[in-house]
């Protein structure tokens, strides 16, 4: 059992119905973010590349929630794209697994309400993402992936871009709730 | 007792000490825990790589490396005929197997409907296979020789979702001629044997190496047999192999096989194969001026595409015990009696060691007898008053009967020899046959008994102990033909042979014996049906009985074939001969009716010439024996 | 213990919570088998939504286009477009039977051909993952789609359905590495199997160094793979050279130019499968064998069934030759003739020894023995006899073949497909449920 679900049953009743409304959000964000990079790519292939369930797993993390939440959170985003995809299911379970855990371990140390350092860490992030996803589909899977460094350079550049504004939204979405 | 202020102090100490400590122990914890993770990973690979992608009961994926190196086999050398018209061809084929370790039962009824096999079938194989306990990683062959068809529907089905146990192999196979057309000279190759690998031969090779078994293939297999090469894919853990474009260059190519030229004709390989079918024997043509083999036919054949996979234990045992022998290459392995194609040897040897000259002149009555013992001719009326020239064209035995009187038989050892009967004639192909030319010598040696004066007259005329083989008998014809030299028999352009044996006859005997051979097509000869018009051919017609008289006729009874064996020699021009050609016809009963068969490769050879635009061989000029025939039809352009 | 595992309490579920993922991957790399039950469930709640924004999409696009003008407009167009792909379809039986001799016979066969429906369905997603190239489709197991399937659309082949969910179909497209399909050219009939590369392009593998592909050739389905019924377009050569082994042939899908949206996928008609395949594996579908049923122009390369070398041939010439002179060998009293043996040139120079690899294929369909003098050229004459060339309307550059590049193989005299009345179509149409905006079976959040 997460932190984060205990601490949503030891919450006051007051608070239960914003509590309820952000557990909505926690799932349907994902959600939208897997939608589009499912449909979106097909009209405009370049976004492909833009991997959103990523950052969001990555903003749930800095969110000072605790490790275990992140790591859950990170699987539960990863499997689902792993079942909407035609290889074995917990590649991307593993790998987001993994970036949950170390960026709720990293919100403890850095200042994230810095955008700098959010676009640090995105950059980062991402790049740890992609190159621990062909980590495993080379160990794992022996699949003859290759690795470019300097389009994941570029593309963690594109991605952390995007995370800047991203965040900013999701912040507020937070706080209305 | 001691000072509160001392027990203050070390208690501060102490304190800030422990302060310290945790500070210095949660940075500690923190680097630890990623260490933990790191090793943790670490450990998980290693775990992963052993008993995911390299569990040992997988062996043949055992070294299922995310890199493997599959053998890209080098293609043998084609074998081309003289014109470099290929003889013999490779050709990719693709053989269907079952891998065991994915294999699942429900998938084969699909795939038996797919590929139009036979379900019940295939289901009691896959059953044999699990039964008889194999390896888990031998896979299943099911099927060899895959059409363009069953290879699309087997490659756009072998993907991991549908049926991942199809595995495609695909090797350069060796095509040969159908028919078994030259299929002796040529021979076939085999997947090298355990036996085989332990001989000295074959030591070099690898196990499951394709080398030559028999012919040129063997003769010629450094020559034809390339160097595999390597091809790097890589292998995912669903056995799939991808490549990757930078792989490329870590390629090893394979060097295909070299091409090997062969001396044969093909043209006169295919009149002589047509002119054998459904007859048992061999037919060889020799170009005598250097040895050239320009045909080389041994029937019945087999089929060498049945070796050419693997071949089948049913078909093997059906050749084995085919009781014509048919793997047996006749032309320089059968070993017959020569029969009358040894009275021109004879009649030279006569004129060389001066026992007969043109004066010679003996009566034939249809027999004669020598040492109480009497010695039929095969014309049972006679030939009458018989000199050389009628001995030969008439192939008269009683004439032959007292030249080998009076030679003896170390004299017609001696020239057996001489023009190359009673060993290898050293052709390259293998288990070449040596013949037999008995002498007092030889009888002792294999009898140890003395020779007896009566055997000389059957050694005489061919019969008795004496065995020569298709490839001597042309051998013989055709160094005798061009005046005493002997070329070494070859199957190649390229191989190095030795230098002509040259043998020092008077040229003068020589035409008198050839003269004969020439009587024996032209002058209403036993080989009258050698005869080509325009051509100035050559021959001797041989019968050779199989066993004496009186054997015969219980054998006769006894319903064995003991027909005798029809020889025919044959060369032309008459002078400068180009080709010889010697056909052995078994049980074909009588000499003159194998004559065609020779006839039919000469005119093969000589009518390609004018298709060539070649000038046909111009008839002696000097009026000697000129017959009508000859001087009726001249010479093409 | 207790105290290691409240201490490192995070670390622990981390490390637990990878290990289960890992033992999942394993047993799916270790069994082959997939966990289906994880992905239904993504996939069918992730569906609706996919559907849900498909129609908005395409609905504000219309808006755009004024919608409410266009309304009636639109939809009878896309009814019409439905239908015109149908019709293609149909035609590239039908001209197929037409090009046959017999008409009548022609007409019945193809009534035992057309009943291969198809389901028309709408793209609705690409498959996540890196390597594979895979789609989502919007119509499942419900409507009736079976692993297996081809999918295609008017202009080409598309993919083949790998995983049938209840509400959605996995797809993979020719372009996935994975793929294969048997293909065959047009012009000279040259057999090959198309495969994926993971990139827009695709190889056509196992053709024949000796055989002609011209560039700008299109390639069919050779019904071969017994996924894809024989006849339709797949792509036009972009490059080809020869390989090492076999030709070097890449094309350009013509299924997937300017992607993919909507595509048909083929059910089958009951009375074409084989009479007891549904008993045995449910769940996958297999083609019977295109020969069988397809009434099909004669096979000229009969690439498998006999393989000679030159020595095969002569010997026919002078067998021939022998039988023309009504004699044979070995026999008689007269010497056969063999002057006018039209004779067998070396077809590879016997001085170049390695030979190229292209050597190793024998030189099958050349020169069937012909001893007709005069005939010289004869070894130019390609196996291609049956098929009058076609005239091969210059290839329009279009990819979609319609106008003028021939539509199907077998169809020699291909004038305009267009201009071939089809007539069974008519009585045949009620037979077939999509291709009209109004299918019998819609999905929960359907486009209507």
């Amino acid at each position: 059992m997460s932190e984060y679900t205990e601490r949503l049953l030891t919450s006051p009743s007051r608070k239960n119905q914003s509590d309820r409304l952000r557990l909505v959000w926690l799932i349907i964000i994902p959600l939208i973010a897997i939608l589009f990079q499912v449909y979106v790519p097909r009209f405009v292939s370049f976004l492909s590349y833009l991997e959103l369930p990523l950052l969001i797993t990555v903003h749930f993390a800095l969110g000072r929630r605790g490790p275990i939440a992140s790591v859950f959170y990170g699987m539960s985003i990863g499997l689902v794209q792993d079942s909407l995809s035609h290889q074995p299911i917990g590649m991307f379970g593993i790998v987001k697994t993994l970036v949950g855990y170390f960026a709720a371990s990293v919100s403890q140390r850095f200042d994230v309400e810095n955008p700098i350092v959010t676009f640090i860490l995105s950059f980062f992030f991402y790049f740890f993402h992609q190159f621990f996803y062909w980590v495993l589909a080379r160990a794992l899977l022996g699949e003859a992936m290759i690795f470019d460094p300097q389009q994941t350079l570029l593309f963690g550049l594109l991605n952390a871009a995007v995370a800047l504004p991203l965040f900013h939204i999701l912040d507020k979405l937070k706080v209305a709730a | 007792m001691t000072h509160p202020d001392r027990e203050e102090e070390r208690q501060l100490s102490a304190n800030r000490l422990l302060r310290d400590d945790t500070k210095f122990a949660s940075g500690k914890i923190a680097f630890f825990q990623y260490v933990m993770v790191a090793i943790f990973l670490f450990l998980v690979t290693g775990f992963w790589d052993l008993q995911i992608r390299y569990p040992e009961v997988y062996q043949e994926r055992a070294e299922r490396n995310s890199i493997k190196s599959i053998p890209v086999l080098a293609p043998r050398g084609k074998i081309l005929d003289r014109d470099g018209r290929v003889i013999v061809d490779n050709h990719s084929s693709f053989s269907l197997f079952l891998s065991r370790e994915d294999l699942k039962m429900e998938h084969l009824k699909p795939i038996a409907e797919g590929l139009s096999l036979d379900y019940d079938a295939l289901v009691a194989r896959v059953h044999r296979f699990q039964t008889r306990g194999a390896p888990q990683y031998e896979p299943i062959m099911i099927k060899d020789e895959l059409t363009p068809a069953e290879l699309a529907f087997v490659e756009s089905h072998k993907d991991p979702d549908t049926f991942p146990e199809l595995e495609v192999i695909h090797v350069q196979r060796r095509l040969y001629p159908r028919d078994g057309l030259a299929a002796h000279a040529i021979g076939y190759v085999g997947e090298v044997s355990e036996v085989e690998l332990n001989t000295p031969e074959f030591a070099r090779f690898h196990q499951g190496d394709v080398i030559g078994k028999d012919g040129i293939e063997r003769q010629y297999n450094d020559t034809l047999m390339g160097v595999d090469g390597q091809r790097r894919v890589e292998v995912d853990s669903f056995g799939n192999q991808r490549r990757l474009p930078e792989d490329e260059d870590k390629d090893k190519e394979a060097v295909p096989g070299k091409n090997l030229q062969l001396t044969i004709d093909l043209d006169l390989q295919a009149v002589a194969e047509l002119a054998m079918e459904n007859r048992r024997g061999a037919v060889v043509a020799i170009d005598p001026r250097n040895g050239e083999v320009l045909a080389m036919v041994s029937r019945p054949a087999f089929d060498p595409n049945l070796f050419a996979s693997r071949i089948r234990s049913k078909d093997w045992k059906e050749l084995i015990d085919n009781k014509d022998h048919p793997l047996l290459n006749r032309a320089i392995q059968a070993q017959q009696a020569p029969g009358s194609t040894f009275k021109p040897m004879m009649a030279l040897a006569g004129l060389e060691t001066g026992v007969i000259n043109d004066n010679f002149i003996i009566h034939c009555p249809g027999g004669a007898t020598f040492y109480n013992h009497y010695y039929a001719c095969h014309l049972k009326g006679g030939h009458g008053t018989v000199e050389l020239h009628k001995g030969i064209v008439q192939s008269c035995d009683v004439f032959f009967y007292n030249v080998g009187n009076r030679l003896g038989i170390d004299r017609i050892a001696e020239y057996a020899d001489k023009v190359g009967l009673g060993h290898k004639t050293g052709i390259d192909l293998p288990h070449e046959a040596e013949g037999i030319v008995p002498s007092t010598k030889w009888k002792i040696r294999n009898f140890r008994e003395k020779w007896y004066a009566g055997e000389t007259i059957s050694v005489a005329i061919g019969q008795g102990a004496t065995t020569v083989t298709p490839i001597q008998l042309a051998n013989y014809v055709g160094g005798l033909a061009i005046g005493g030299m002997w070329f070494q028999p070859h199957m190649t352009k390229e191989t190095p042979i030795p230098p002509a044996r040259r043998v020092e006859f008077n040229p003068d005997n020589i035409r008198k014996v050839i003269d004969g051979m020439y009587g024996v097509v032209n002058e209403g000869g036993t080989g009258g049906r050698a005869r080509i018009p325009g051509i100035e051919v050559c021959g001797k017609t041989g019968t050779a009985q199989l066993a004496s008289r009186e054997v015969l006729k219980s054998a006769k009874a006894a319903g064995e074939n003991m027909k005798a064996n029809a020889w025919f020699v044959g060369f032309a021009p008459r002078d400068n001969p180009e080709i010889v050609v010697a056909a052995l016809w078994e049980n074909g009963e009588e000499g003159p009716w194998v004559a065609p068969i020779v006839r039919d490769v000469l005119k093969a050879y000589f009518d390609k010439k004018v298709r060539l635009g070649e000038p046909r061989p111009q008839i002696a000029g000097i009026p000697r024996l000129l017959t009508p025939t000859a001087a009726s039809e001249p010479a093409n352009p | 213990m207790d105290f290691f595992l409240s201490r490192y309490r995070n670390l622990t579920v981390l490390l637990i919570v990878i290990v289960a993922q890992l033992l999942l991957i394993a047993y799916q790399v270790k069994s082959n088998k997939d966990v289906p039950l994880i992905r239904v469930w993504a996939v069918t709640a992730v569906t609706p939504v996919e559907q849900g924004l498909e129609l908005v999409r395409r609905y504000t696009w219309g808006f755009v286009e004024d919608y409410f003008v266009l309304l009636g407009v639109r939809s009878q167009n896309e009814k019409l477009q439905h239908e015109n792909g149908q019709l293609k379809i149909e035609n590239h039986y039908l001209k197929s039977e037409l090009s046959t001799a017999d008409r009548a016979q022609a007409l019945s066969v193809f009534q035992a051909h057309s009943p291969s429906k198809t389901v028309a369905a709408r793209v609705i997603g690409n498959g996540t993952g890196a390597n594979s190239k895979v789609v989502f489709v919007d119509r499942g197991s419900t409507s009736g789609i079976e692993s297996g399937m081809a999918v295609v659309t008017p202009d080409g082949i598309v993919g083949k359905v790998v995983d049938a969910y209840p509400m959605a179909s996995l797809v993979m497209l020719v372009t996935d590495p994975t793929f294969a399909a048997g293909v065959i050219s047009q012009k000279n009939r040259v057999r090959g199997t198309l495969k994926g590369l993971g990139q827009t392009k695709c190889l056509v593998d196992y053709a024949q160094n000796e055989e002609k592909v011209d560039e700008g050739e299109w390639f069919y389905t050779s019904g071969d793979d017994r996924i894809f019924p024989r006849g339709f377009p797949v792509g036009q050569v972009t490059s080809v050279h020869n390989g090492k082994t076999f030709k070097e042939i890449y094309l350009t899908p013509s299924g997937m130019q300017g992607g993919v949206e909507e595509v048909l996928i083929m059910l089958q008609g009951e009375h074409l499968q084989i009479p007891d395949s549904e008993s045995a594996t449910p769940g996958y579908k297999i083609l019977p064998a295109p020969t069988e049923s397809a009434g099909e122009v004669p096979q000229p390369t009969g690439q498998s069934s006999v393989l000679t070398t030159d020595a095969d041939r002569l010997r026919e010439q002078y067998k021939q030759s022998g039988e023309a002179q009504h004699r044979g060998f070995g026999e008689g009293f007269v010497a056969p003739d063999f002057t006018k043996i039209q004779g067998i040139r070396a077809s590879t120079p016997a001085a170049t020894n390695p030979p190229p690899p292209s050597g190793t294929q024998p030189s099958r369909d050349r020169q069937e023995a012909q001893p007709k003098p005069g005939s010289a050229a004869a070894a130019d004459a390609p196996a291609k006899a049956s098929v009058p060339s076609t005239a091969s309307a210059p290839a329009p550059p279009k990819p979609k073949p319609r106008p003028t590049a021939p539509i199907l193989v077998t169809d020699p005299t291909d004038a305009d497909p267009d201009a071939v009345p089809p007539p069974a179509p008519k009585t045949e149409k009620p037979a077939k449920p999509p291709g009209s905006g109004v299918p019998p079976s819609r999905p929960p959040s359907g486009n209507q």
